[in-house]
């Protein structure tokens, strides 16, 4: 028995047919082929399937598309485009904070939740802020370090605007 | 890890939320933020046919001062308490048990009322709740019952709300007295992990004859149901601060001797008993201390 929910994704307004049973992240990747949010545990612990919702940072296994009714969600492909990467993904690649990918796009929305919580972290704020994200690949020092390398460039970056002054 | 089909429906009010229940409460489930409620149903240990989602029953969602009385709706998610000012100012306690719980992703989602209502005996927001003596509010489309939480919790995901119920509010007395309390959680690891053992322990002070005026100690992760250790409590009412650190070692031994806590996949119940001993002691301490130094909260 499906149900209709209006959600607006990465800005744009979608009207669906989903069945209730239906995950958020099975939503967002097999309906709207945004498959850049990916799915780990399934349980809401790995925090690779990280999105913003409201602007909040949320473990989209565990939501039913449901529970999205009437609200924003921001997944990876929300941020940057093509040739323009956002801050954040420029950091990451930068500092050598991917290795095997798949644990970023999490890492990334989380870093964006909390950068534009708290635009100065310290290395403890950041650590207990990607504590829902794990990685296997990098011992997390370098992803700590791309996140801390925008504390210091003012929340004007993690918005994406302006960086090249235009 | 496929959820089964079920029938959902989302009211958009508390009224027509239990007006369904009035209906059809024994059938239904109701979802709030979902963290313990949709692994339950992935995994299967839970399986109904029919959901209430209630994300749309905005009148659940709010924190409140009212003069001495904290007001918390149900659905205040723990990353909205733990930042809130009203929390942070007047029960820092609960805000630092909150922050505690899963992820920030989960703290997002995840509800003070969902915690409370799933009743998992090491839920982390109980001890603190239970050492303010806190109140809940169960509404049905008959009206409204006030009880206290230490009545609430039945046993291990038991509560005392019958089918047509919803749980609508936590409320908590502010102390007039200086008072202070901390939360400690004992997990197996950093990130994500549920209450091996949890400790909450609140002391207020009698200013005119600086002696403890209250002492709650309150466990979870240690017997059926988050409890008070009452017999250490009463080990250092009335007591100075100094009396009172003197006495925290027998104050732990009696908490310790209050708990029935088992063997699970997470720890064993000796080691529990050996963490609350420990946890009673610094948690203790901590308290006291801060109440001599700083003269703790005030109203």
């Amino acid at each position: 028995m499906k149900t209709v929910i209006t959600i607006t994704v990465n800005g744009e307004r979608h009207s669906l047919e989903v069945k209730p049973n239906s995950t958020l992240v099975d939503v967002l990747r097999d309906q709207l082929g945004l498959r850049g949010t990916k799915k780990g545990c399934g349980e809401g612990k790995c925090g690779s399937c990280t999105v913003l919702l409201d602007g909040l940072s949320v473990s989209s296994c565990i939501l039913l598309a449901v529970q999205a009714d009437g609200r924003e969600v921001v997944t990876i492909e929300g941020f940057g485009e093509c040739g323009r990467p956002h801050p954040l993904q420029k950091a990451f690649v930068e500092r050598g904070a991917v290795q095997c990918g798949y644990c970023t796009p999490g890492m990334i929305v989380t870093a964006k939740a909390l950068l534009e919580n708290n635009p100065s972290p310290d290395e403890k704020v950041v650590r207990k802020a990607i504590a829902g994200n794990l990685c296997r690949c990098t011992g997390y020092t370098k992803i700590v370090d791309a996140i801390l390398s925008l504390a210091d460039r003012g929340s004007e970056l993690v918005k994406g605007e302006k960086e090249d002054g235009s | 890890m496929r959820i089964r089909p079920f029938e959902y429906l989302a009211p958009e009010s508390l009224e027509e939320a239990l007006t369904e229940l009035r209906n059809f409460g024994s059938d239904t489930v109701l979802l709030a933020g979902g963290t313990d409620l949709i692994l339950a149903m992935k995994h299967k240990s839970v399986l109904p046919t029919r959901v209430m989602g209630l994300q749309k029953v905005r009148e659940l969602n709010f924190i409140r001062q009212k003069n001495s009385t904290v007001h918390i709706g149900a659905l205040a998610t723990h990353s909205w308490l733990c930042a809130h000012d009203v929390i942070l100012k007047k029960l820092p306690m609960l805000g630092e048990a909150v922050s505690m719980i899963g992820s920030w992703q989960i703290r997002n989602i995840a509800t003070l009322g969902g915690n409370l209502c799933n009743a998992s005996p090491a839920a982390d927001s109980a001890p603190p709740l239970l050492a303010l003596d806190s109140r809940v509010v169960l509404a049905d489309s008959d009206g409204e019952q006030e009880a206290p939480l230490s009545s609430f919790f039945l046993g291990p995901g038991q509560t005392a709300l019958t089918p047509s119920q919803i749980l609508k509010e936590v409320i908590i007395e502010i102390p007039s007295n200086p008072y202070s309390g901390c939360y400690l959680k004992m997990t197996r690891k950093r990130g994500i992990d549920l209450a091996v053992v949890g400790v909450a322990f609140h002391a207020e002070i009698d200013p005119s004859t600086q002696t403890l005026a209250k002492v709650a100690i309150a466990l979870g992760g240690v017997a059926p149901t988050p409890m008070r250790a009452t017999e250490a409590e009463k080990i250092l009412a009335g007591l100075s601060s100094e009396e009172a650190l003197r006495a925290l070692a027998d104050a732990a031994q009696a908490a310790v001797a209050a708990t029935t806590p088992i063997d699970d996949i997470r720890a064993t119940a000796e080691y529990r008993k050996a963490i609350v001993e420990v946890y009673v002691r610094q948690a203790g301490a901590k308290v006291i201390n801060s109440l001599v130094k700083a003269g703790g909260n005030r109203n």
